[in-house]
């Protein structure tokens, strides 16, 4: 990598603390121009922390950060306005006026050319809550650039993409980085690690443990590095006599585009059943419906239901309060003693999720806000298999989570299974559902379009059907 | 400067050095005014904590503040903007004043069956509101102040027609027979048993809140709506329950006064307390015990508002002021916290 004009951004010796931990200790990061740069960790490693730290809403206790020109961050959680276009998204701000009023051609103008410049296809009068996740992806992308960064940070840019939009979205950052921008990729995603960056730095407990040359390294020397030894081995798979579970018998229910039409499959105990599909093509439908959230026609029989929601911030937590409260969650009447809640079981319980999924929090009273997002989801998951349900509804039990603790996650999902359990898995994320579903169903816009059985299945083939291609 | 203000005002205490700040924010305006602050402080706290009856008649206040803030307080931790506490507090005034017109029984048995009218209009005042947000989805904003409106309309009609006491006397109810009266805690003084039970009431709702199923789905449904409906909590039945347990307790409040301090109903019942009892709810921090604290320093203010405008010439308006910075230093407080503690993601 040619640097004869010195690096982009040089972070030296940075140190944070949070009130009872330290996030960063004497880290040193250096972004070269032209360079995509993964900084890869554990949740709670620190790694959203120097990002925020480089792009300035957090400041370091001590430590250098000195950047040549501006920097941009792409947010793991977009950042939008939805009811606003997207031209409105983009210029937020920086509004080009004329007099008291936005000049609305000349914006217009502006966004549509950067999106040519970039490649980055979006219409740009679209309101953003219209808009598919990857096109949300794109708009916070333009909104960045917009503002002509010389240091472009991503965190986690490809949690919600699907595998062709992953290509195309690291098409653009290439081009991105040819052109001289320093791109720093923030990522659990290893195989998108060695597959697009030049250089990967990891972060293990707030210290700065390896770097790398991509092209020297490989997965599973970036994966020891950051767990600190070698990753615990998936929980095995043993075989059970399947019994009769769930069943979905001409199911329709939702809206528009993201409805379901007359969908039949059943989930046996003993089997981890996966819904493959790129987002938005029914999902919701049949996850609420089998949680009973929406109304449906058709008819579905199921049992007690442990739920893992998609959404572990919106639907799943309440992030101001302790991990004993949240342990109670959508279990109190379990957990009802007369009119009060069985405090005593509630903390017992919150300490045996704690020791089974080796959540790694202050005490169980902290507030969840503080855990890091992988401990937040160990959470989430062992509520809903804390009472043994006879199923379990897994939405992307893994996302945005780092290897071990999805290993882990993944695991206690398997054991489940092992012991009888039926487990729907609905994913985006093709990776998780080799790794866990005994039977693959491929979703395409409201319909079951193939069943595979995932031993020998063609990963090519099932992802040529999420993308709607007749087999 | 004013920044580093609200920094030493944090830095003082939290709710203290807030409160302190006001003062000394009143205390500028008093000088403007041309008035000694020093005068008309001295004339406050006197007033309302200088002897005896003045501190009788500040727990007066303070009772009369106490239950509709507690009832403001439910809502609130349930997420529901009730801003009806007056109306509520005013209809439950109203079922107390027209059954007590009629009371025949003993005093024990007369208070219970006052304050179970009180209860029941409240109640229904705020079960109104929350019929309508769960229903129509109406916002119980909007919903529960116009109820304040209609309450006082009805109210007016009521007692200037059938449920006037006589022709001769004013719009008001026939007065509560003596033995029906609540108990004086201080002879010689209008400080009645309610004070105990608007104490009573706030360590209960304090258990309900912690301890229960339903106060824990309240505060869930409060906290993260989504979630909680996700995880088994009927959203429009806990709208309901929440607005009508709040409007229940705020109701509790007229009866506290019909009972304890007028003897019999009219629609000067209220010079605001239901309005008032927000600000000491969100003074309070929604936390029933605090809120207990915080009616007693608006009751200071109630009370001791008038010897300031006897004793100092500051007008009685002025503790409507301090009241206001009060609330302002507090919420500017919480805002200037919540910028300075940044989160990790």
């Amino acid at each position: 990598m040619e640097t004869v004009n010195g690096a982009a951004l040089r972070m030296t010796a940075i140190r944070k603390t949070f009130p009872g931990v330290v996030a960063l200790d004497g880290v040193d990061l250096e972004l070269n121009p032209g360079e995509v740069h993964a900084l890869v960790g554990e949740n709670g490693a620190g790694k959203s922390t120097l990002a925020q730290i480089a792009f300035g809403t957090l400041r370091a206790d001590s430590g250098t950060v000195a950047a040549r020109g501006t920097v941009g961050l792409v947010h793991q959680h977009f950042q939008l306005v939805g009811r606003l276009r997207v031209w409105q998204n983009v210029l937020l701000g920086r509004e080009p006026r004329s007099g008291l009023r936005i000049d609305a051609a000349a914006a217009h103008r502006a966004v549509r050319d950067l999106a040519e410049r970039n490649g980055l296809e979006i219409d740009p009068d679209a309101f953003v809550d219209e808009l598919p996740v990857a096109a949300r992806q794109r708009v916070e992308l333009l909104r960045e650039l917009y503002r002509n960064p010389s240091v472009l940070l991503l965190d986690e840019p490809t949690a919600a993409l699907a595998p062709a939009e992953i290509d195309r979205f690291f098409a653009t950052v290439t081009t991105l980085a040819r052109e001289g921008t320093a791109v720093l990729v923030v990522t659990h995603k290893l195989a998108e690690v060695v597959a697009y960056t030049q250089r990967v730095s990891v972060l293990r407990r707030g210290k700065m443990v390896a770097r790398f040359e991509t092209a020297a390294t490989s997965v599973d020397e970036i994966a020891r590095a950051m767990v600190g030894g070698d990753l615990p081995a998936i929980a095995a798979r043993q075989s059970v006599e399947l019994q009769p579970c769930v069943k979905l018998t001409g199911v329709s229910a939702g809206e528009g585009a993201s409805a379901v039409s007359r969908v039949t499959f059943d989930v046996r105990g003993g089997e981890i059943v996966g819904i493959a599909g790129v987002e938005g093509n029914g999902q919701n439908a049949i996850a609420d419906a089998i949680a009973g959230m929406i109304p449906f026609h058709g008819s579905i029989e199921v049992p007690r239901t442990g739920i893992v929601p998609q959404d572990r911030h919106l639907e799943a937590l309440v992030l101001g309060w302790s991990i004993v409260d949240n342990a109670v969650l959508g279990r109190q009447h379990a957990l009802r003693r007369g009119a009060v809640v069985d405090r005593a079981r509630a903390r017992s319980d919150a300490a045996s999720i704690v020791s089974r999924f080796d959540l790694r929090a202050t005490s169980v009273d902290a507030p969840v806000r503080t855990l890091s997002g992988g401990n937040q989801q160990k959470l989430v998951v062992g509520r809903a298999l804390i009472d043994d349900p006879p199923f379990v509804l897994a939405y992307q039990p893994t996302r945005g989570i780092d290897v071990g603790a999805a290993t882990l996650v993944g695991s206690r999902l398997i054991e489940a299974r092992n012991a009888g359990a039926g487990v729907l898995l609905i994913s985006f994320d093709l990776d998780e559902i080799f790794a866990l579903a005994d039977r693959i169903l491929v979703l395409y816009r409201g319909a079951i379009v193939g069943e595979f059985s995932s031993a020998g299945a063609d990963r090519a083939r099932i992802g040529r059907l999420m993308a709607g291609a007749a087999a | 400067m004013i920044r580093t203000a609200f920094r030493s005002a944090g830095a003082l205490g939290g709710p203290a050095g807030a409160i302190l700040l006001a003062f000394a924010l009143a205390a500028v305006a008093m000088l403007i005014a041309g008035v000694s602050p020093l005068d008309g402080f001295s004339a406050l706290f006197l007033g309302s904590l200088g002897g005896r009856s003045q501190l009788a008649e500040t727990l007066v206040q303070t009772t009369a503040l106490l239950f509709p803030a507690l009832g403001v307080c439910v809502a609130f931790r349930a997420g529901l903007f009730n801003i009806g506490a007056e109306g509520q507090l005013l209809i439950g005034g109203l079922a107390a004043g027209a059954l007590g017109a009629h009371l025949n029984v003993p005093a024990p048995l007369a208070a219970i069956a006052l304050f179970a009218a009180g209860i029941a209009g409240g109640g229904l005042w705020g079960a109104l509101a929350g019929w309508l947000r769960a229903k129509f989805s109406a916002s119980e904003i909007i919903s529960t102040l116009m109820l304040n409106f209609i309450a006082f309309s009805v109210a007016s009609y009521l007692v200037s027609g059938p449920l006037k006491a006589s022709a001769a006397s004013g719009a008001q109810t026939a007065p509560l027979a003596p033995g029906a009266w609540l108990p004086i805690l201080v002879p010689g003084t209008r400080l009645s048993v309610a004070l105990l039970v608007a104490l009573a009431c706030a360590v209960a709702l304090l258990w309900t809140l912690n301890r229960t199923v339903f106060g824990y789905e309240l505060r869930a449904s409060g906290e993260a709506p989504e979630a909680a409906r996700r995880n088994g909590v009927n959203m429009a039945r806990m709208t309901v329950l929440a607005l009508t347990l709040s409007g229940a307790i705020a109701g509790a409040g007229g009866a506290a006064i019909v009972g304890g301090v007028l003897h019999r109903f009219n629609t000067q019942l209220s010079p605001g307390y239901g309005y008032t009892a927000i600000a000491v709810a969100l003074v309070g921090d929604l936390h029933p015990l605090w809120i207990c604290a915080a009616a007693f320093g608006f009751g200071i203010l109630e009370s001791g508002g008038l010897a300031m405008q006897a004793l100092a010439d500051v007008p009685k308006d002025a503790i409507h002021v301090i009241e206001g910075l009060i609330v302002l230093v507090l919420a500017a407080r919480r805002y200037i916290a919540t910028r300075a503690e940044a989160v990790p993601l």
